[in-house]
């Protein structure tokens, strides 16, 4: 290619680089998508865990019914007993706007401390999911805190947050089923597949 | 709750972004239609500025930019995040500008092997050599295969094998069509010799 050739392609690209790359149409199209959008309620993975409904149901209900919003009350936390490994739970928080309520940390705290007593009762590939679980859900928590921090109160995250408590509460309850099964290591056939 | 209230759009910066974007992107998962609304505003731009390059037509455009987004919907719980959400959302519109461009054919019988071969055409409401909207105007008056494989390559940064991949085309059909398009934009957008 020439040297004029070279130049003029090189133009080209700067032109074609210089374009904006978000042309927004003129109208608002989301009226009409959203008008076809089929309704979908995606199962959540931790509710097919039919062992853990009674206490998920009971658990998750103190979230749902008790973290309530106080103006700028300062961030409540809890810290659980000592677990060992990645399956530690943490303490909770609910962004900068937000306590939780006495009740859920309390249940939540009952939940860990009867984890750490019973993580030694799964089998091995059990007692590594629930980690790797709690592991992801502790990201998920994290991320979201992040997200909230930046824009407090935000309806949705904090819904997103409270899923992910509830999600972790269901997978702490799972554990305490198993592990409490017959009260020892829980039979094979008698496993529930997290 | 009121969900409805949080549809205004966060400037975030770009980790804050996508940190954002996947929370949105796992509670439009579970069924928020709120949620989704979110991703579109999101994206809504850049998807309706590749379809409008893509179909060099507003109408179809807007068409395609609404199919995208209910495909996409439709598609979310098997999004598994392997590329970004923004690339997906890409994929699913170029799957739509071809698929419309299949329908059309269909039923005008505009044979695009046909439509390939026009030669581009100045339009006279562009603006000066090599200003955006010149460029745009002589993006849009490219023959379609060429303008395709140029708006994703060129415009939108895709590699030959990405591009190709989209459109469902070999790579060295992608490269003969890009070389193509190229030159008829260079033929369109020298500067005009001034008489001395």
């Amino acid at each position: 290619m020439s040297g004029q050739g070279e130049e003029a392609g090189a133009r080209l690209n700067a032109m074609l680089a210089a374009l904006p790359r978000e042309l927004p149409p003129e109208r608002d199209l989301w009226p009409e998508i959203a008008a076809q959008l089929e309704p979908r309620r995606a199962p959540r993975r931790w509710l097919s865990l039919a062992a853990a409904a009674v206490l998920l149901v009971a658990a998750s209900s103190l979230i749902t019914a008790h973290v309530v919003r106080q103006g700028v009350a300062p961030v409540a936390t809890v810290t659980a007993p000592p677990v060992s490994g990645a399956a530690a739970v943490r303490p909770a928080s609910f962004g900068p706007s937000h306590a939780l309520d006495p009740e859920y940390v309390a249940a939540r705290q009952q939940l860990a401390a009867m984890l750490a007593a019973r993580m030694d009762r799964l089998p091995s590939s059990a007692r590594q999911k629930v980690e790797d679980n709690l592991a992801q859900l502790h990201r998920a928590t994290d991320e979201i805190n992040a997200a909230l921090a930046l824009q407090p109160g935000d309806p949705l995250l904090e819904e997103l947050l409270l899923n992910t408590y509830q999600d972790e509460l269901a997978v702490l309850a799972s554990v305490n089923q198993l592990a409490n099964f017959n009260g020892t290591t829980v039979p094979e056939d008698k496993r529930i597949k997290l | 709750m009121v969900l409805a209230e949080a549809s205004a759009v966060i400037d975030f910066d770009r980790a804050h972004r996508e940190t954002y974007e996947r929370a949105l992107i796992a509670e439009a998962k579970a069924g928020s239609d709120m949620a989704f609304e979110k991703l579109y505003r999101m994206h809504v731009g850049r998807i309706h500025g590749l379809c409008l390059r893509m179909t060099a037509n507003r109408d179809r455009a807007e068409d395609c930019t609404q199919e995208a987004f209910i495909q996409a919907w439709r598609a979310l719980p098997r999004f598994e995040g392997r590329s970004g959400f923004g690339t997906w959302l890409h994929r699913i519109a170029v799957n739509a500008v071809l698929a419309q461009g299949r329908r059309r054919r269909e039923e005008t019988g505009i044979d695009e092997a046909v439509d390939d071969t026009l030669e581009l055409v100045a339009d006279p409401a562009a603006g000066e050599p090599g200003g955006d909207l010149d460029i745009e105007a002589a993006v849009a008056a490219l023959p379609p295969g060429a303008r395709r494989v140029l708006v994703l390559a060129g415009v939108y940064g895709y590699s030959h094998e990405e591009t190709a991949s989209m459109l469902g085309i070999a790579v060295g059909t992608c490269k003969a069509q890009l070389h193509r398009a190229r030159q008829l934009l260079g033929t369109r957008l020298a500067p005009v010799e001034q008489p001395s």
